[in-house]
């Protein structure tokens, strides 16, 4: 009797414990959440408020005679659309490349033996460790020679190699099963049947969390653009808003909080759709070392 | 979900071989050698012109004189004398570390600590939403996060103060000070990416069985001897994951310096890469941002070997 | 193992030949036939897309059988600009002209990229009569030494802006311009309350920063060669003790190195700050007009601070005598006629001629002191040299960041200065 009544008390205190442990963690994640997200809310406020003197009342409320108008004159001050259009096909482009390369390579790494192995591997690796801020201007020099400075060509081509993609899809075949792989080498497929029909259909969650990773990457990089672009109309969208918040351009925050805006909103949309099969992806890929 | 062979990165740099499980597994066939040439190429080709030869050429230039415009002119070793002339390197090292280390530090810690709260019962479209909150900023461009920081970290007008001020706190000099720019930087690096260490973190958490856990719970240990002996031992690969890609990351933080404090007051706020960036394009003096970006590799190196050589005595592989 | 290092060295070999090859590039062709003219210009913003394609089609159509080429160059700030244009020319492509101002001029001399036009203004006539419409402080600060490096089209002076509805309600007569610095900050104490600042200066360049203060104590940040840094001398520290006081009695916030000043001015949050015709444009396209202009109080001395713009000819052109006729037509009275603009889309810049001047004043164009944009730079001395090494950007940065340091309470003011001295002295030189 007193046993179970011993065990029935400290499950009792166990469980209100518990509560109280839940409604604190509740209180802790509602706090982040708040911090977090509160900076967009103020952006988009600004994005529909008429003028700037929205902005500067505090504390902050909702804008009195909310607007578009600032939407319209972001694409007066600069060429918003073509910015866009230039940042979905860099950061595409860059994904489905690096989809190839790092898939291919991973597949080599993994699954197939040969000579220098370990040492190409441990290049790779070390790849990781020369940052591309690095050797800009040699590769500014390259793209030059190459006559494709100034062009869409000079941003996608620099990421094609990731050290970061090979070793991801490289962790990725290792897991999947050997037997796979000897069931279709005695029904005869050689490497390019063995990689398109029984690997590749198998590795969905892995390139869609490369994929995921690599365009947002891209999608927002300032840096190689800063250097391989000097017209605007081949800029892409980190430049761009920078160039809407430049001294000349505008004096209106309104304007610029609509750019951002603007620039946001794409890509939360999808995040938004897609983020629970992310989750769930990045999860089946493994990412550990 | 753990790999058999996930051991084999952390051996693999170290050793320079290839751990022995691979090798069995594909022992019979040693001729993979022309197909493994097809299936490296595309991958060989981006290595070759966009790592390789800019590598060399950075070495190269590095014992030149260039300011883009006129002919190199040879300058021997005088880039590497530089460095120990500058006295903004150290400055610019130091600020970049403390910002790398805080940055890290966040991410792993604080990181973990949302990851593991998300993981305390709730209903799911609340859990849904946290998680897509976290995520946010991470999607957004780094000068788009900076821009709005900047708005917002205002001394006069800005809304942190704001509210910093409810709590009696007087207004901070965030951007015009050399003790809190620095700050301002980890603040708006770690909100950016602290969304993509959660992210590792749930799907490192998902992939500890329940079993383990609930074994324990019936075994009538707390919450926090459950967590210190079965969830993070199990997590440990994962947290080294991140270690090893936030500290990377956290050593190339560029664009919220660059808008933000455009690397002041002083030298306090001013990390590496804009470093590099400045001499190369502002100064226009090739050669010696070429010397300054080999010591970046070279700090990178060092630091992810050693945190291989330590991760051996904490990480834990099932 | 052997054939791996043959492999490194004729990588290693054709690393080399690709860095080699970055100078034999450079004398790869310009725009080509003699007919084409390739103007590089910083597209700062709609403004500038607009004046520059205006400029193309009226000069074609003025010159026929000729073209103009343009290329527009992206940059968030003078520095980007001048960092892409750079990268432009590394890359092999050679502009016949590059859109610049005074502080590019000693980046483009030192790097041999300049063809002065000293001897073709001595010759030419028409150039001699838009020289006689345009005020002699513009060539000057449009000059590295000896060398004069384009006729500027237009350029920026700085005044002091300040809320004419700020002032009335604070009872303050309106500035004449004769005031001096103790009678400056008296006034701009006065405007100062809890929720608004007496005067405010951008954190982000030094013109209108520091400088225009630092020229009415009769100083310059580098020598008169622009040779050497002269951050610590005495007016540069008379200066910054001044500004520096400002902040520490409230008047002046510190100044954040972001550049939302022309929003806080309209909103009524600053009562006065310092800035060049440039910010017209938004202001007035905003609808905002309860403003005017005045002269930046006297200090030991006044001296206006301008920066000019123009269309210097780069010396690789093949084609000097059309990018002559460019430049003169791009200066010409028919061009900076046609731009003056409107009440609420103005010209972004002051016009180098006297006479577009006057006619702007006509047109009714706030503010009500416009005629003070010329005036300044024609009545009254002004600063030279524009303070702007070869290295201008670095040399700009240095010093946000070191008077950041000041400014933020961090250094004292002279403790500063000689860091920003130090720090200056590999940036600023002439070897």
């Amino acid at each position: 009797m007193t046993a179970i009544r011993t065990t029935a008390t400290r499950q009792r205190s166990y469980r209100s414990r518990e509560v109280l442990l839940r409604v604190l963690a509740f209180v802790v994640l509602a706090v982040a959440a708040v911090a977090i997200v509160a900076p967009f809310l103020w952006v988009f406020r600004g994005a529909i408020s008429p003028t700037d003197a929205e902005l500067y009342r505090l504390p902050p409320g909702l804008p009195t005679n909310p607007t578009f108008g600032n939407f319209g004159k972001v694409f007066q001050q600069v060429p918003f659309a073509q910015f866009a259009l230039n940042s979905i096909i860099v950061a595409t482009s860059i994904t489905l490349l690096q989809l190839v390369t790092s898939s291919t390579a991973g597949y080599a790494f993994a699954r197939l033996n040969f000579r220098g192995k370990g040492l190409a591997f441990t290049i790779v690796i070390g790849g990781l460790m020369v940052p591309l801020q690095v050797t800009i201007v040699p590769l500014f020099l390259i793209m030059t020679n190459l006559g494709l400075t100034n062009t869409l060509w000079a941003l996608i081509l620099p990421p094609m190699f990731s050290a970061f993609g090979i070793f991801l899809m490289r962790q990725h075949f290792l897991s999947l099963p050997k037997e796979l792989e000897e069931a279709a080498r005695i029904d005869g497929a050689g490497h390019l049947r063995m990689f398109f029909q029984v690997m590749l259909p198998l590795s969905g969650p892995a390139l869609a969390t490369l994929a995921i990773l690599t365009f947002t990457y891209w999608w927002n990089d300032l840096f190689v653009p800063l250097v391989m672009i000097s017209s605007v109309n081949q800029e892409t969208l980190p430049v761009g808003l920078v160039l809407l918040a430049g001294r000349y351009s505008t004096g209106s925050l309104g304007t610029i909080a609509a750019g951002i805006t603007m620039a946001i909103i794409p890509v939360l949309i999808v995040f938004v759709i897609a983020q629970r099969w992310i989750v769930q992806s990045i999860a089946s890929s493994g990412l550990k070392i | 979900m753990s790999l058999p062979s996930a051991r084999g990165i952390g051996g693999g740099v170290l050793r320079g071989v290839t751990p022995g499980s691979e090798r069995t597994a594909t022992k019979k066939r040693r001729g993979d050698g022309l197909a493994a040439a097809g299936f490296l190429a595309p991958s060989g080709v981006g290595f070759l012109l966009f790592v390789l030869i800019p590598t060399i050429g950075v070495v190269l230039l590095s014992f030149f004189d260039w300011n883009l415009l006129s002919p190199p002119t040879f300058a021997g070793g005088d880039n590497y004398l530089q460095l120990f002339k500058d006295h903004h390197l150290l400055a610019v090292f130091g600020s970049t570390t403390y910002m790398a280390v805080a940055i890290l530090a966040i991410n792993i810690v604080v990181g973990l600590l949302l990851a593991v709260l998300l993981e305390v019962r709730m209903p799911r479209w609340i859990r849904a939403f946290f998680r897509l909150s976290f995520l946010f900023p991470f999607v957004v461009s780094s000068s788009a996060v900076a821009l709005i920081w900047r708005f917002l970290l205002d001394k006069d007008f800005g809304l942190v103060n704001y509210w910093l001020g409810f709590l009696g706190i007087p207004h901070i000099n965030w951007l015009g000070s050399t003790a809190w720019a620095p700050v301002a930087i980890i603040i708006v690096n770690s909100w950016k990416t602290i969304g993509f260490s959660i992210l590792v973190y749930i799907a490192g958490l998902q992939g500890i069985p329940n079993e383990i856990r609930e074994a324990a719970i019936v075994d009538g240990a707390n919450a926090w001897t459950r967590f210190w002996r079965i969830t993070f031992p199990l997590l440990s690969p994962t947290v080294f994951f991140l270690l090893v890609i936030n500290t990377i990351n956290a050593f190339q933080v560029f664009a919220e310096p660059r808008v933000l404090t455009q690397g002041g007051p002083g030298d306090s706020s001013r990390t590496i890469v804009e470093y590099i960036y400045d001499t190369a394009f502002q100064g226009f003096d090739i050669g010696y941002a070429s010397t300054v970006g080999l010591t970046l590799v070279a700090l990178l190196v060092v630091l992810t070997l050693i945190q291989f050589r330590l991760s051996r005595r904490w990480t834990f592989y099932e | 193992m052997k054939h791996s290092t043959k492999r490194i060295a004729a990588i290693a070999i054709a690393a080399a030949l690709a860095v080699a090859g970055l100078s034999a590039c450079s004398t790869s062709g310009s725009s080509g036939g003699s007919k084409t003219i390739d103007v590089a210009y910083w597209n700062y913003g709609p403004g500038a897309v607009t004046n520059n394609t205006n400029l193309q089609k009226s000069f074609e159509k003025a010159h026929p059988g000729e073209k103009v080429v343009l290329t527009p160059i992206a940059g968030g700030g003078w520095g980007e600009y001048v960092a892409n244009l750079a990268t432009l020319i590394a890359s092999g492509k050679h502009p016949d002209i590059a859109f610049m101002a005074s502080e590019g001029v000693k980046f483009l001399d030192q790097n041999n990229l300049l063809f002065p036009i000293n001897s073709l203004l001595k010759t030419d006539p028409e150039a001699k009569k838009i020289q006689a419409d345009m005020a002699p402080g513009l060539l000057k600060s449009f000059s590295a030494g000896k060398d004069i490096a384009s006729l500027p089209f237009g350029f920026n002076d700085f005044v002091i802006y300040y809320n004419t509805d700020i002032f009335k309600a604070a009872g303050i007569p309106a500035p004449t311009g004769d005031w001096t610095w103790p009678q400056f900050e008296a006034v701009a104490k006065q405007l100062t309350t809890s929720t608004r600042y007496g005067y405010a200066w951008t954190g982000t360049e030094i013109a209108p920063g520091v400088l225009p203060w630092i020229a009415n104590q009769g100083g310059n940040l580098v020598s008169s060669d622009v040779c050497k840094p002269t951050a610590n001398s005495a007016p540069v520290v008379a200066t910054y003790t001044f500004l520096n006081d400002l902040i520490k009695q409230g008047i002046s916030p510190a100044p954040p190195a972001s550049n939302d000043l022309i929003s806080q001015f309209e909103n009524g949050k600053i009562a006065m700050f310092g800035a060049g015709r440039y910010v017209l444009p938004s202001m007035l396209g905003a609808g905002f007009t309860s403003f005017d202009i005045t002269r930046y109080p006297t200090g030991s001395t006044y001296q206006t601070t301008l920066g000019a713009g123009g269309y210097p000819i780069l010396k690789s052109s093949k084609n000097t005598d059309l990018a002559w006729e460019f430049q003169k037509y791009a200066a010409s009275a028919a061009v900076q006629d046609a731009e003056i603009g409107t009440k609420t889309a103005p010209y972004d810049s002051v016009p180098s001629l006297r006479s577009t001047m006057v006619k702007t004043v006509a047109a009714g164009i706030p503010p009500a002191n416009s005629k003070l944009y010329y005036d300044a730079v024609d009545n009254y001395k002004t600063l030279a040299p524009f303070p702007a090494p070869a290295k201008y950007t670095q040399f700009e940065s240095a010093v946000i960041s070191d008077s950041q340091l000041i400014f933020g309470g961090n250094d004292t003011v002279q403790q500063g200065l000689d860091q920003l001295q130090k720090d200056l002295e590999p940036i600023v030189t002439c070897n």
